[in-house]
């Protein structure tokens, strides 16, 4: 499967009671997303994005073109069984609990009883509504109702997630689960399409985004090459004494590079996930959702070998009697289960924050560019005044208070 | 199967949990144990056991037909007005095993209600006589006219046919067929039709000292020491002061009375007063039933009376005897009722596919009514007309034929004269209902859901 995702020409023409054409929400769109990437969809506020979400899941008919889906149509139920949907709003049945509403959900997938009934238990511990397992949906809040909404994404454990503003109604801690989630998702194998307009979560999750206006796609491609500014470069150490921060200033100074030193500033998501760590440490009581981290382990690992993930899938999907045991499989061969981290490793990695720019990054993504460039053995600093390569440069002003 | 079956769960929850169900159950719970005991009918036990099972099985039926249309059009208009189905329909389920969920849903909420309160209607009927101390006499009389399902056969027509020209042709050469019916064939049938029922009507008169005698045939009395009931209605030309009749009858084979040979079956006669225009019931041995089924009543319209009396062809007079028990009667009637609760769900699904919820709640109260009133539409035109128009004809007839008739097969129809509701007037009233009108609206809804676009375009 070369895409998970791909459009041609796409077209939703919004018409009148008369059938005369009134708003072109969707033009001409050719999306194409891979297996096993974070797609980011952006784009303000009647942009399309919704619209084009509604057409590849068959909700709307397009009025030109064609979405392929998982190479089949996404109203196939053979498709759709793969798949793992989170509208913009949890659309949920407000008088089942959170257990009914899960196992509503599973049945619509055909899951045998003591699968349904393990993957409930997880997705409940998971999304941190355990407690309040038995309460009804309408007594949620909305950050309540969103973790709910995507356990119900999740029940399945589909191959491809589309995932319509994920974080809307969240506090900053859910918002960064959700993200976390996403991640480790995505670790797992799995294909994610992120509708959303709010830039800084795409911006930490997604491989790629395409940014929609007017129902057309006005830009796409890699969020790193996208963002990365290749005539500048930063810089962030442990604290440092004052000689060695002059010895850099001199240096950046014979280079006539333009340059701000500063302390780093906590950023307020992990300001306010400390203190709500702390106070759960202390077991103050909480009538909302609970923080967690791990995810359930019954959604399928990636694996080295794509074909034996797939195969595993496939056989979990049309073998439901086998489930069980198949799952089992699944976290025996699980590379990285160790990134079901306990609340303590989230509160360490958050309170050793010195030599990590930015917390929700993804992983692999936190090394700031320059870092790149230092070699082993080499101090960095030692880098930076022996070999000075960098940018161009024009002093802007100290303004160090560090 | 298992996906049609959470959804069907669903919707049961939905109309359980939402209180949409709760209004009418807690209603029906309060007035019918109140109705037991609080109607009484004609003043007699059997009028006041009349009286409950008819009004409470009517009302329970109105309720749940209201509950049915609410809760089918509200189930699926509410998922698509508030988007819950994106969440549904994006799983793997078919739109047409949605839909059937939905109804399936509504139909198991129907069966479990109708269950609950025929249960509690039949234990009331059951408890009446015990709860009001009645004799062994009202026991008997509840047990023979009541608690019981009669077969029914209605008196022989005459053939009036040859009697019908002559009227007809004398009427015309008299000049009193009025212009241009016997010119149009439809109006000419019409004008005949009214006067085959004068003639028909003129057969079952008896003018003052006449005996009017009524033949049955194919009477199929299964015990003979049982009884034959008469069940019968007067009409008179004048009201007598008393508004009552003075009657003899005499009943069982008067063939016999033109052979010069002993009784076979024995001939009994009565002497009787009864009110004009209300039904009453008197009793005969069933050993006057001749061996081949024939039975004769004759009417004798004693002088006493000094008025032409009258029974009415549709229900004027009809003779009733046990052929099944009253507890599977009422297990048919209620059944009845049920199969109509199945189309106003399958109407009510067809609706809310395509229209919002106070347009599909509209469109199945209107249908609701004209199904309760299909009898009544076509006499009207039939009266008020005249002649058949093509309003009437090709648009309103074929219309009402599509809805089932809610105005026959009644429960007062059946279980208030204790009279039998046969298995194959069930059979296929059930066919016609379930199939013919039930199952092309769930087909057209299938096919509707199936094509049409899910979410709005919002932009």
């Amino acid at each position: 499967m070369e895409y998970a995702i791909k459009t041609f020409s796409l077209t939703k023409i919004f018409s009148d009671w008369w059938g005369r054409n009134r708003v072109i929400a969707v033009d001409d769109l050719s999306l194409n997303v891979r297996p096993n990437e974070v797609f980011g969809f952006l784009g303000p506020n009647g942009s399309g994005k919704t619209t084009t979400l509604k057409m590849l899941l068959g909700l709307l008919h397009p009025t030109k073109g064609k979405a392929v889906v998982l190479d089949g149509d996404a109203a196939d139920p053979e498709i759709n069984r793969r798949i793992g949907f989170l509208p913009e709003e949890s659309y949920l049945y407000k008088y089942l609990t959170a257990r009914e509403t899960l196992d509503f959900y599973g049945q619509l997938f055909k899951l045998p009883s003591k699968v349904r009934k393990m993957r409930i238990e997880a997705l409940l511990e998971m999304v941190g509504l355990k407690a309040v397992a038995n309460r009804t949906i309408g007594t949620f809040s909305k950050g309540m109702a969103r973790r709910i909404g995507l356990a119900q994404a999740l029940i399945n454990d589909p191959e491809l997630l589309i995932l319509d503003e994920p974080t809307t109604g969240l506090d900053p801690i859910g918002t960064r689960q959700i993200k976390d989630l996403i991640i480790e998702l995505a670790k797992r194998g799995k294909t994610i399409l992120l509708c959303s307009h709010l830039l800084a979560d795409v911006e930490d999750v997604c491989d790629k985004i395409a940014i929609l206006y007017g129902g057309k796609i006005q830009a796409e491609g890699d969020v790193q090459s996208l963002l990365r500014h290749c005539d500048k470069t930063e810089i962030v150490t442990d604290t440092i004494s004052p000689d060695a921060l002059e010895k850099i200033k001199r240096t950046l100074a014979e280079e006539n590079a333009k340059y701000t030193i500063d302390a780093p500033l906590d950023k307020l998501e992990t300001f306010f996930i400390n203190v709500v760590a702390k106070a759960q440490q202390q077991a103050v009581a909480t009538s909302g959702a609970e923080s967690k981290t791990h995810i359930s382990d019954f959604l399928s690992a990636k694996t080295d070998d794509m074909t034996t993930r797939e195969t595993i899938l496939n056989r979990l999907v049309s073998d439901p009697e086998t489930n069980e045991i198949l799952t089992s499989n699944i976290q025996t061969s699980q590379p990285q289960k160790n990134h079901a981290a306990p609340d303590e490793s989230l509160l360490k990695h958050l309170t050793e924050q010195s030599d990590v720019k930015t917390a929700a990054v993804k992983p692999d993504d936190a090394k700031p560019a320059p870092v790149e460039k230092s070699q082993p053995g080499k101090n960095i600093l030692d880098e930076l005044t022996g070999n000075p390569t960098t940018d161009k440069a024009s002093n802007s002003g100290d303004s160090s208070n560090a | 199967m298992r996906s049609i079956w959470a959804v069907a769960v669903n919707t049961v929850k939905q109309a359980l949990r939402l209180k949409i169900a709760a209004v009418f159950i807690v209603l029906l719970i309060l007035l019918l144990p109140v109705m037991g005991f609080k109607m009484t009918g004609d003043g007699t036990l059997k009028g006041r056991m009349q009286a409950f099972i008819s009004y409470s099985l009517s009302l329970t039926g109105l309720l749940l037909a209201l509950l049915t249309i609410f809760t089918a059009a509200y189930t699926l208009t509410k998922d698509i007005k508030d988007k819950q189905i994106y969440t549904v329909i994006t799983k793997p389920i078919r739109r047409f095993q949605y839909i059937l969920g939905k109804l399936f849903g509504v139909i198991l909420l129907d069966a479990g209600l109708l269950s609950l309160f025929a249960i509690i209607i039949y234990s009331i009927t059951s408890l009446m006589p015990v709860f009001m101390h009645a004799d062994a006499e009202q026991i008997a009389q509840l047990h023979n006219e009541f608690f019981t399902a009669r077969a029914s056969v209605k008196p022989q027509q005459p053939d009036i046919s040859q009697e019908l020209d002559e009227a007809y042709n004398k009427l015309k050469k008299q000049g009193e067929v009025p212009a241009g019916v016997d010119e149009n064939p439809a109006a000419r049938h019409n004008y005949r039709k009214e006067l085959a029922r004068r003639i028909g009507l003129r057969r079952r008169a008896a003018v003052v000292g006449e005996e009017l005698v009524m033949e049955f045939k194919d009477v199929k009395v299964k015990e003979p020491n049982q009884a034959l009931f008469i069940r019968y209605k007067y009409d008179v030309a004048v009201n007598p002061a008393d508004l009552s009749i003075y009657s003899r009858w005499v009943a069982g084979d008067v063939r016999q009375f033109n052979l010069a040979a002993p009784l076979d079956t024995p001939l009994y006669s009565t002497d009787r007063k009864d009110l004009i225009r209300t039904f009453r019931e008197f009793a005969i041995p069933a050993d006057s039933v001749a061996r081949d089924g024939y039975f004769a009543l004759a009417f004798q319209n004693v002088p006493l009376n000094n008025t032409v009396v009258m029974f009415p062809l549709e229900d004027g007079i009809e003779l009733l005897y046990k052929a099944d028990t009253f507890t599977l009667n009422f297990i048919r009637v209620v059944f009845i009722i049920f199969v109509r609760l199945v189309f106003l769900a399958a109407l009510a699904i067809f609706a809310g596919s395509f229209l919002s919820f106070p347009v599909a709640i509209l469109l199945c109260l209107a249908v609701f009514t004209m199904a309760n009133m299909s009898g009544y539409i076509g006499e009207s035109y039939n009266v008020v007309g005249g002649q058949p128009n093509s309003l009437y004809s090709y648009i309103l007839k074929p219309f009402i034929m599509l809805l089932p008739a809610f105005d026959q097969l009644t429960a007062a129809e059946y279980l208030v004269p204790g009279r039998l509701l046969s298995w194959p007037v069930f059979a296929w009233h059930g066919f016609a209902v379930l199939f013919l009108k039930s199952l092309p609206l769930a087909i057209m809804s299938l096919l509707v859901f199936s094509f049409r676009e899910i979410a709005k375009v919002i932009v």
